[in-house]
C-alpha cells in the first residue's frame, strides 16, 4: 500500500511537468530539427528544394553574410555596453530609493513594454527625424554634422537598440543589487576602504551575477534583431536578422534561410554554454531551500 | 554540471538520430509550385463577403468611392486591404498557401504583370472564362487585350498602368531631372530607389545608355553593382516599395524613384513626379483570382465594374494612373478639361516611347535567379 | 569623521554648497534623468495622438490639438480587426500558458525528480533564444508539414513563448511560500487535492495572476515571432508595421496610448492586490530580510552645516 502510494507520489511532479515539457519539446525543439532539415535542401524557390545533404549551405551562407554578421555583433556588443552603463547606475538607485519612490522607479522602467515594441520604435524614428528638434539640438552640439542626419545610420540602430532592451539590462542588476546587504559595504569601508574600492571590490562583485544575467539577456535577442534596424536604419544598417527575415518572407529561399538562422543560434548556443558554466544553472534558477 | 552537460549531448544524439532517420525517408521536394489542376472562376450572382488586396492610393476606399458604390450596387462586403506594398514582399507572404492551393482568403489581388505570369506559371492562379467578363472586354483598350505576360488574358485584367520615373521636392532639388541626376553626391543619403528589381534596373540600364530589349545579364549585373557602390557609400538612403510617399512626405528624400500616379500619397507640397530625361519605365498591374478563391462570383462582378467607363473615369481622377478602359478620356474632358488632359492619365506616345516593360532579367531561369539574388543582396542591405 | 568641533564657521559659498548638493543627490538625478529617456517614447506617442493631421497620417510635425482620433479611434476597420485578433489570440495564449507554466512551476519548485535540470534548461533556452530563431524554425517545421499559417499556428507560437516567463514568475513566488499553512491544513485533515484548492491556489493567485498578465501583454506584444508564422492572419504589431510602410493612421497612436494606460492600470491593481493579499496571508515576500537601503552615513555631530 504504502510502496504504490510513494510510486505514485514520485511520479507527480511528471504528471504536473508533462504538458508543458511536451509542448516546449513539441513547438521549440522539434523545429529547430526541421529548420536544420530545411538547411541541408537545395533548389531554387521556382523549381522547389529537395533533400540532398547540402552542407555547403552552412559555409555558403557564412560567406554571403559575413558582413551582417559581423554588423550584427557590432550593433548588438555596443548596444548591449551603453545600456549596461547606463544600467547599472539605475538599478544602484532604484535600490536606494525609499520605499515609496521604489515600485514608481520600477514601474517607470518597465513601463516601456507597455506600449507594443514597434510602436516605440517608430516613435524613436519620429524623435530622430531629419526635421525634428532634438536632431537641431544635436546638430548646434555638432554631434551630428550640420548636412547629416540621425535616421538611417548606424548609430539610430544602435540608439533603439539600447533603448529597447534597456530593461532587460535593469531588472537583473536591479534583482542582484537588492539583495547586496550594505553592512557588507560598511565594513569594508570600516576597514579603511574608500568608496571607490568598496565598489570595485565588494559591490561590483557581489552584483556579478546580474550583470552577467543582463548582459546575456540584453546581448542575445539585440544580435537577432531586425526590428531596429528595418525602421531606423538605410541600406547599410542590415543586420542578420534582416537578412534572415528577407530569405525566409521575401525570397523564399529556405535552404539558405535556415542554415543561416541555424549559423546564429549555434553562435548564441555557444554563449548560453559559456553563461552556464559562469554562474551555474542553480544560481540562476533559485531552487527552494532543499533543507525542508 | 555534469548532468547538464550530459543532457546536452544526449539532447544532440536524438536530434542527430532524428536528422538520419528522416533523411532516409524524405523524397518530397518543397516548394515549386501547385501542381494541381489549373481551376476557372466561376461565375455566379455576387453576394456576401470579398478581401481584395491592393496597392495603397489605387482606389478610393473612403465612404464616397468606388468600393462603396460596389458595395451599394452588389449587396456584397468588401474588405479591401491595401497590403500589396512591393510584388516580391506580398508574393512571399502569400507563397505558403497558394502553394497548398489556398487564397489567404484573398478573392482578388493586384499585382504587376510579371508577377502574375509568374504566379499563373507556378499554378496559383485560377483561369478566366471571357463570357463571364463581358463588360471588361467590351471596354479594354484595344492594345491590352493582348499582353506579352498573357497573350490571350486567361488569368489576368489590367487595372492601372504607370510610369516609374523621379518624384522630385522641387522646392529643395529642382534641378534632379534624370536617373543620373541620382547619383551626385550632393543628394547623399537624400535618394530613394524602389525595391522592384524590373523598375529600378532598366532605368539604372537606360541611364548607362544600354537598351533594355539587348541588355545581357553581365551588363544587369554590372548596374546592380553600380546600386551596390551607391547604398554602401550611403548615396542611396534606402530602398524602399511604396513607402518613399513616407520620406517625401516628412523631407526625409529629396528625391526618389516612384510610380507616377502617387500623387494622393505625399503629403507635401512642392512634390511632382517627372519622366527621367535618359530612360522610363511602363507598368500595368493586373487584377487576378487566386486558386481557392472564395467568392469568385463577386471578384468577376468586381472586374467588370470597374471597366464601366462612369466607373473607371472616378478611378482615373482619384489614382491619377493610366486607365486601361476606352472612352474614359471623354467623361474625364467633360468633368474637368485639365484632367482630360493629363499626361499620366492619358500619355501621349511620345511619353511612353522607348520606356521598358517591367521586364524580366536576361537569360534562363538559372541567370534569373542569379540576377535576382544579387539585387535581393544589395536591397536588403 | 570629523571630529566634533565648536568653532563656528562661516557657511561655504553658494558654488560649493550648490557643489555639494549635486555630489550627494548625483544618484537621484542621474535616476531621474535615466527615467524621462526611457519615457520620452511614450509621450512622442501620446502627443503625437492628438495633432489635427493632414491626411490623418502621421507625418512628424506637431499639429493644432484635436481629440478625433480619440473620439474615433475605432474608426478603422482593418485596425479593428487586427486589435480583435490580437486580444483573441492573446486571451487564449494566456489561458494555455498560465495553466501549463504554473503546473511547471510546481513541479519545479516543490519537487525533486531526475530530469530536473534538463526540464530547467529546456525553460530557459526559448527565452534566452533571439526571436527570430524561434520563429525561423517554427515556420521551419510549419513548411515542412504544409500546415497553413493562421490563427492556429499563431497560437501555437504564442502559447510556446509564454510558458517560460510563466514558469518563472510563479516559480518565484513559490519559493516564498510559507508552507506552515498547507501543513496546518492537513492536520486538520484535509486532503492534498483540498489543500491545493483551498490554501495553495489562493495564496497563489497573486502570482498567477502576474505572470498571466506578463503572457497576455507578451502575446499582444509580439511582433517577429508573429511575422513568420502568421500567413494572413494580421494582428496589431503586424498591422502597425504594415500600415508603418505607407502612413501610420493617428489611430494608431491613440489607441497604443490607450493599451499603455490600461496596462500601466492592471499592474499597479496587481502590486495594490499583492500587497493587500500579502498582509491578509502573513505570506512573507521573497526577501524576508529587511530591504537594504543603503542610506548615506548620517552626518556626523557638528558638521559644519550644509
Amino acid at each position: 500500500m504504502t510502496r504504490g502510494v510513494t510510486i505514485r507520489r514520485r511520479l507527480i511532479p511528471y504528471w504536473l511537468l508533462a504538458p508543458g515539457a511536451i509542448w516546449l519539446a513539441l513547438f521549440f525543439v522539434v523545429p529547430m530539427y526541421f529548420m536544420g532539415e530545411l538547411a541541408l535542401r537545395s533548389g531554387t524557390p521556382a523549381i522547389g528544394f529537395t533533400f540532398d545533404w547540402a552542407w555547403s549551405n552552412f559555409p555558403d551562407s557564412l560567406d554571403g553574410n559575413t558582413e551582417q554578421i559581423v554588423r550584427s555583433f557590432y550593433y548588438s556588443g555596443v548596444a548591449t555596453v551603453l545600456a549596461l552603463l547606463i544600467a547599472y547606475p539605475l538599478a544602484y538607485a532604484i535600490a536606494q530609493a525609499s520605499e515609496r519612490w521604489r515600485p514608481l522607479l520600477l514601474f517607470a522602467v518597465i513601463a516601456p513594454f507597455f506600449t507594443t515594441y514597434l510602436i516605440r520604435t517608430i516613435a524613436w524614428k519620429t524623435i530622430l527625424a531629419d526635421s525634428s528638434p532634438v536632431v537641431d539640438v544635436l546638430r548646434t552640439l555638432a554631434l551630428v554634422p550640420d548636412d547629416g542626419r540621425v535616421l538611417a545610420t548606424s548609430g539610430a540602430v544602435i540608439a533603439g537598440l539600447t533603448y529597447n532592451f534597456l530593461p532587460f539590462m535593469i531588472l537583473p542588476i536591479y534583482a542582484s543589487i537588492e539583495r547586496l546587504d550594505m553592512r557588507l559595504v560598511e565594513a569594508a569601508k570600516d576597514l579603511y576602504a574608500s568608496s571607490r574600492q568598496a565598489f570595485l571590490r565588494v559591490t561590483l562583485p557581489i552584483t556579478a551575477p546580474g550583470i552577467v544575467a543582463g548582459v546575456l539577456l540584453t546581448f542575445i535577442p539585440a544580435f537577432g534583431d531586425y526590428v531596429n534596424a528595418a525602421i531606423l536604419g538605410g541600406t547599410n544598417q542590415a543586420m542578420i536578422g534582416n537578412r534572415i527575415q528577407s530569405l525566409y518572407l521575401f525570397q523564399r529561399d529556405y535552404p539558405e534561410a535556415a542554415a543561416l538562422s541555424f549559423l546564429m543560434m549555434a553562435l548564441i548556443l555557444i554563449m548560453v554554454v559559456v553563461y552556464i558554466r559562469l554562474a551555474g544553472t542553480e544560481a540562476s534558477m533559485g531552487e527552494e531551500d532543499e533543507g525542508r | 554540471m555534469k548532468a547538464a552537460t550530459r543532457t546536452l549531448v544526449v539532447a544532440a544524439l536524438m536530434l542527430a538520430a532524428a536528422l538520419v532517420a528522416a533523411a532516409c525517408g524524405s523524397e518530397d521536394t518543397i516548394g515549386g509550385g501547385n501542381q494541381g489542376e489549373v481551376q476557372v472562376a466561376k461565375a455566379g450572382k455576387p453576394t456576401g463577403d470579398i478581401t481584395i488586396s491592393n496597392w495603397p492610393g489605387y482606389i478610393d476606399p473612403g465612404k464616397n468611392g468606388t468600393v462603396a458604390e460596389f458595395e451599394d450596387k452588389f449587396d456584397v462586403n468588401v474588405s479591401h486591404i491595401e497590403d500589396v506594398n512591393d510584388n516580391v514582399q506580398f508574393f512571399g507572404k502569400l507563397q505558403p498557401q497558394l502553394e497548398q492551393g489556398q487564397s489567404g482568403g484573398r478573392s482578388l489581388f493586384v499585382v504587376t504583370d510579371w508577377m502574375a505570369k509568374q504566379m499563373y506559371d507556378l499554378g496559383y492562379l485560377q483561369e478566366l472564362n471571357h463570357p463571364d467578363l463581358k463588360t471588361v472586354f467590351d471596354n479594354i483598350r484595344p492594345e491590352l487585350e493582348k499582353s506579352e505576360s498573357d497573350p490571350q488574358r486567361k488569368f489576368s485584367i489590367p487595372w492601372q498602368g504607370g510610369l516609374t520615373g523621379i518624384w522630385v521636392d522641387t522646392k529643395k532639388a529642382p534641378e534632379i531631372k534624370s536617373v543620373d541626376d541620382l547619383f551626385d553626391p550632393k543628394y547623399k543619403g537624400k535618394v530613394t530607389m524602389l525595391t522592384e528589381m524590373r523598375d529600378t534596373v532598366p532605368l539604372i540600364l537606360q541611364s548607362q545608355g544600354i537598351d533594355v530589349d539587348e541588355a545581357t545579364k553581365e551588363d544587369w549585373l554590372a548596374a546592380i553593382d553600380r546600386l551596390k557602390e551607391a547604398a554602401d557609400s550611403g548615396q542611396i538612403r534606402r530602398f524602399t516599395g511604396n513607402e518613399y510617399t513616407e520620406d517625401l512626405t516628412s523631407g526625409n528624400v529629396v528625391a526618389a524613384i516612384g510610380w507616377s500616379g502617387d500623387a494622393s500619397l505625399i503629403g507635401r507640397e512642392g512634390v511632382e513626379w517627372r519622366k527621367p530625361t535618359d530612360g522610363c519605365d511602363l507598368f500595368f498591374d493586373q487584377m487576378v483570382i487566386p486558386a481557392g478563391a472564395p467568392n469568385t462570383a463577386a471578384a468577376l462582378a468586381f472586374m467588370n465594374f470597374v471597366y464601366r467607363p462612369e466607373v473607371q473615369a472616378d478611378i482615373a481622377e482619384y489614382v491619377n494612373y493610366v486607365t486601361p478602359v476606352e472612352g474614359v478620356q471623354e467623361i474625364l474632358t467633360k468633368r474637368d478639361p485639365e484632367l482630360g488632359q493629363n499626361p499620366l492619365i492619358f500619355p501621349p506616345a511620345g511619353l511612353t516611347k522607348g520606356c521598358s516593360g517591367d521586364p524580366d532579367p536576361p537569360g534562363d531561369a538559372k541567370d534569373q535567379q542569379e540576377v535576382t539574388e544579387a539585387f535581393q543582396d544589395v536591397i536588403t542591405g | 569623521m570629523e571630529p566634533a568641533t565648536v568653532t563656528a564657521r562661516p557657511l561655504p559659498s553658494l558654488p560649493a554648497r550648490a557643489w555639494r548638493w549635486l555630489r550627494r543627490n548625483a544618484l537621484r538625478i542621474y535616476a531621474g534623468l535615466a527615467v524621462t529617456y526611457m519615457l520620452i517614447p511614450i509621450v512622442v506617442i501620446a502627443v503625437f495622438s492628438f495633432g489635427e493631421t493632414p491626411r490623418d497620417r502621421l507625418d512628424f510635425a506637431l499639429h493644432s490639438f484635436t481629440l478625433e482620433y480619440w473620439q474615433h479611434a475605432f474608426a478603422i476597420e482593418e485596425l479593428n480587426d487586427a486589435l480583435i485578433t490580437s486580444v483573441k489570440l492573446a486571451g487564449l495564449a494566456t489561458l494555455g500558458s498560465t495553466v501549463i507554466g504554473t503546473l511547471m512551476a510546481l513541479a519545479l519548485v516543490r519537487h525533486k525528480f531526475f530530469g530536473r535540470r534538463a526540464a530547467n534548461l529546456l525553460i530557459i533556452l526559448p527565452m534566452a533564444s533571439p526571436e527570430i530563431v524561434i520563429g525561423a524554425a517554427l515556420l521551419s517545421m510549419f513548411v515542412y508539414y504544409q500546415v497553413a499559417l493562421g490563427f492556429t499556428t499563431l497560437l501555437i507560437a504564442h502559447i510556446m513563448f509564454s510558458i517560460s516567463f510563466v514558469v518563472v514568475v510563479v516559480r518565484s513566488r513559490l519559493i516564498g511560500f510559507d508552507r506552515s499553512l498547507e501543513e496546518a491544513a492537513q492536520d486538520l485533515g484535509a486532503t492534498p487535492l483540498e489543500t491545493f484548492r483551498y490554501v495553495t491556489l489562493p495564496l497563489l493567485a497573486p502570482g498567477i495572476v502576474a505572470a498571466a498578465l506578463l503572457a497576455f501583454a507578451l502575446s499582444i506584444d509580439d511582433f517577429v515571432i508573429s511575422n513568420f508564422n502568421s500567413g494572413t492572419t494580421v494582428t496589431f504589431p503586424l498591422y502597425v508595421f504594415g500600415v508603418a510602410l505607407r502612413g501610420i493612421p493617428v489611430q494608431v497612436n491613440a489607441i497604443a496610448t490607450m493599451l499603455f494606460i490600461v496596462t500601466s492600470l492592471a499592474i499597479l491593481l496587481v502590486i495594490w492586490q499583492q500587497r493587500h493579499a500579502e498582509r491578509m496571508a502573513a505570506v512573507q515576500p521573497e526577501t524576508e530580510r529587511e530591504p537594504v537601503i543603503a542610506q548615506p552615513l548620517p552626518p556626523a555631530p557638528g558638521a559644519a552645516g550644509g
